[in-house]
């Protein structure tokens, strides 16, 4: 499903991805861990090309993108613009468009990317607020949501141009720790549901309960990987252990 | 005889006027007594396209030239002092002396009732006349009657404005200046240009394209102009003014600028009519006969306000869209533009666009040219102020539209530019409340719009004051509404509760 080989990074001279290599299968949720700074996010943001790799080779569902520049020939552009399609961001701000209805919000990617009738793309986003636990605030803005709320519908807009994977940069950092467990719950359904994800957290206890993988990554590399008992209960590196002591486990 | 800098000036008059307020007793001092204490004689005059009555010498342009200028270095002589020119745009040179700003006018002011109703005014120095000039191929315009129905260029409030607007039917073009006029008729914008004669023997008669059609007409006398409380200034003059025509100094001077003439015989046959004192206007109490004049204008100034600034929004958002996402060059091309029109005058863009253009072909009636000018000088603000809009928009916005598969036209479309939108609305409503007011600018290209009737109408009635309040009440009322609904559109667009 996902196959990312020797993926390298750099902003301005620093290096901050050294050649990762990763390979994930369809249903698989993975969790990635790891110090502040240490390449989370841009890791994601390569995949689907809000960063453009220096190098490496990124591939999901079938389509494959090559490092190096952006995308110049329509071909080019029509490639990346694919890999973006089966690539789903929920991002840590949740980045929802103020001046579109909640129901909007979902609808609009479908209508104007995929070319859906309006209808039909309502429909459509009905039935994910539904899933998500909002249907009743459709025709709300996103400023009259509490965090929890938007984060939601943020889970909902991605999920409706049907990716094949969802990728998630920690989606409950900017909320308040009461309104975690709502968004939490959302993932977890997804996971059950057989989405295939990578979820960026500091969540250790949801990283234990669903993650089929956890990938420590330190300094622009995977530095260590496995099932999350391995990885938390019997870590072999030694930054591994450390980054583990100051962030609770459980 | 004027200069184009008037609108710059209109707002100081009005509140000039209301501080000194014409008449009052300010200058109850001997005005002579002070000129010679001072050693200096005050005169004021516009030397800006003022050849050959004072300008500045075209082979040294620090130093001025003309027959008013050495008639006054003779008066000045006279009254054993120097004189010294202030410069004062044309047909405000009445308000100017009021003020104070100089002793004396000395600017072929002509001997007229309306002007001797306001000030004092000298015996006469010149004989004047007008002339008609035409381009050398027309035929058949030689006498007033003639230009009706005809494109005529006057210099703003003369004596040739005011045969015109008497005899009635002629296409009235109304300039700031001689230069101005003339080059128009040259493009075949206007018919002919009715004018003093000194002026058309100056700038006419070396040019082979053009030529003096028919016999110069309608004589006047021009006097020196002194405040009317200054009876001994003004007796002084006029001794002095008699002595330099007895023993011929102002023939030699007149003959030396080509402006001699049998006509000037006259001189001594001048005898002043009785003034009827006129009461003042007041343009409040006889609104109905002004307030449609006004509106008149009003209209004017709207089409050209409402037309220019659609030209201005759209125009500012395809420079936008260039400057913030096209290729290189074409960015350049967009950067330097803004940088250029913010950079420059918009005066100086209109007078390029109506005056500087006709010389590649491209001609533009002065409505079109208002259009034109003001909107394309409004585009780059505009521009702009979309692109803070723009900027504005977390980059956060563009990566969520990227992330969905969004092109970037359509998240520009769909995303940022809406909300873009409601961050612009108030700096574009400034903008065009502003360009209601900077309209009144296209007066220099011979537009009619309301500050310029305003200004018209003050000249006749004097009454700056009533005219003023009445014209300031218009613009607010066309702004006012412009205003409020701009804040309901904010409202509207406001998707945020906080
Ligand atoms: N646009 C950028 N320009 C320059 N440097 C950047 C940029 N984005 C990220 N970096 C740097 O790249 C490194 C990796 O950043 P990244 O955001 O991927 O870290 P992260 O693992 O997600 O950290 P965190 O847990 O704090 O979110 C950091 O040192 C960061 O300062
Ligand atoms: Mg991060």
């Amino acid at each position: 499903m996902i196959l990312v080989e020797n993926l390298v990074k750099s902003y301005h001279s620093t290096r901050v991805l050294h050649g990762v290599d990763h390979a994930q299968k369809s249903g698989e949720a993975v969790v990635l861990i790891g110090p502040s700074g240490c390449g989370k996010s841009t890791f994601l943001r390569c995949l689907n090309q809000l960063e453009i790799a220096d190098a490496g080779r990124i591939s999901i569902g079938g389509v494959t993108i090559l490092g190096g520049r952006p995308p110049r020939t329509t071909a080019e552009k029509e490639q990346q613009r694919q890999l973006r399609l089966r690539a789903g961001m929920v991002f840590q701000s949740f980045n929802l468009f103020p001046h579109l209805t909640v129901l909007d919000n979902v609808a609009t990617g479908p209508r104007i990317v995929k070319g859906m009738t309006a209808k039909d793309a309502e429909a459509r986003a009905r039935e994910l607020l539904a899933k998500v636990g909002l249907e009743n605030k459709a025709d709300a803005y996103p400023g009259q949501l509490s965090g929890g709320q938007q984060q939601r519908v943020a889970i909902a807009r991605a999920l409706a141009m049907e990716p094949e994977v969802m990728l998630f940069d920690e989606p409950t950092s900017a909320l308040d720790p009461e309104l975690r467990e709502e968004v939490l719950r959302v993932m977890r359904g997804l996971v059950e549901e057989g989405m295939t994800m990578i979820v960026v957290t500091h969540e250790m206890q949801f990283a234990r309960e669903v993650a089929d993988r956890v990938l420590f990554f330190d300094a622009g590399r995977i530095a260590e990987q496995g099932t999350p008992d391995q990885v938390f209960s019997n870590p072999q590196q030694e930054r591994t252990r450390e980054f583990l002591r100051r962030v609770p486990t459980r | 005889m004027s200069n184009p800098w008037r609108w710059a000036r209109a707002a100081s008059l009005v509140f000039g006027l209301l501080l000194t307020s014409g008449r009052c007793p300010v200058f109850a001092t001997d005005t002579l007594a002070d000129v010679q204490k001072r050693g200096v004689l005050l005169w004021g005059a516009d030397a800006e396209g003022g050849a050959p009555y004072v300008f500045p010498d075209p082979q040294k342009p620090e130093q001025l030239i003309g027959f008013e200028y050495e008639l006054a270095q003779a008066l000045a002589v006279k009254l054993g002092v120097n004189a010294r020119m202030v410069q004062n745009e044309w047909d405000q040179l009445i308000p100017g002396l009021e003020r104070g700003n100089f002793d004396i006018i000395l600017n072929g002011l002509e001997l007229t009732a309306e002007n001797r109703q306001r000030i004092a005014m000298s015996q006469p120095y010149f004989v004047y006349a007008q002339q008609i000039v035409t381009r050398s191929e027309t035929a058949g315009l030689v006498r007033l009657g003639d230009l009706r129905g005809r494109a005529v260029g006057v210099l703003s409030s003369t004596v040739a404005q005011r045969l015109l607007e008497r005899m009635g039917g002629s296409d009235l073009r109304i300039y700031p200046g001689n230069v101005e006029s003339l080059r128009d008729l040259k493009a075949k914008r206007i018919d002919a240009v009715l004018m003093d004669l000194p002026i058309a023997t100056h700038y006419a008669r070396p040019d082979p394209s053009l030529r003096f059609s028919g016999a110069p007409f309608a004589p006047g006398y021009y006097g020196i102009g002194v405040r009317k409380e200054d009876v001994t200034l003004l007796a002084a003059i006029n001794q002095a003014l008699l002595e330099l025509g007895q023993n011929e100094t102002l023939e030699r001077i007149y003959r030396k600028y080509g402006v001699w003439d049998e006509r000037q015989e006259g001189l001594k046959d001048y005898r002043p009519e009785t003034v009827v004192q006129r009461k003042p206007i007041s343009t409040l109490r006889e609104w109905p006969k002004y307030l449609p004049l006004l509106l008149r204008g009003a209209v004017v100034t709207v089409e050209l306000s409402v037309l220019a600034m659609v030209l201005a929004v759209i125009a500012g958002l395809v420079i936008v869209l260039m400057r913030l996402y096209a290729i290189a060059p074409l960015r350049w091309l967009a950067r330097a533009y803004v940088e250029i029109i913010r950079g420059t005058p918009l005066l100086i863009q209109l007078f390029l666009i109506y005056y500087g253009l006709p010389e590649i072909g491209i001609r533009l009636n002065p409505f079109l040219a208002g259009i034109v000018g003001l909107g394309l000088n409004y585009a780059a603000s505009e521009s702009e102020n979309y692109r803070a809009g723009i900027q504005s928009i977390p980059r956060g916005q563009t990566e969520a539209a990227q992330a969905l598969g969004m092109s970037r036209w359509q998240t520009l479309r769909h995303i940022v530019l809406p909300q873009a939108l409601r961050v612009v609305i108030p700096p574009v409503t400034n903008d065009f409340i502003a360009m209601f007011k900077d309209s009144s600018i296209v007066s220099v290209i011979t537009m009619v719009e309301l500050t310029k009737v305003y200004g018209m109408l003050a000249m006749s009635t004097y009454d700056y004051i009533g005219l003023g309040l009445m014209t300031a009440a218009i613009y607010f009322a066309l702004s006012y509404p412009a205003s409020v609904f701009a804040d309901h559109l904010e409202r509207k667009l406001n998707y945020d509760p906080r």
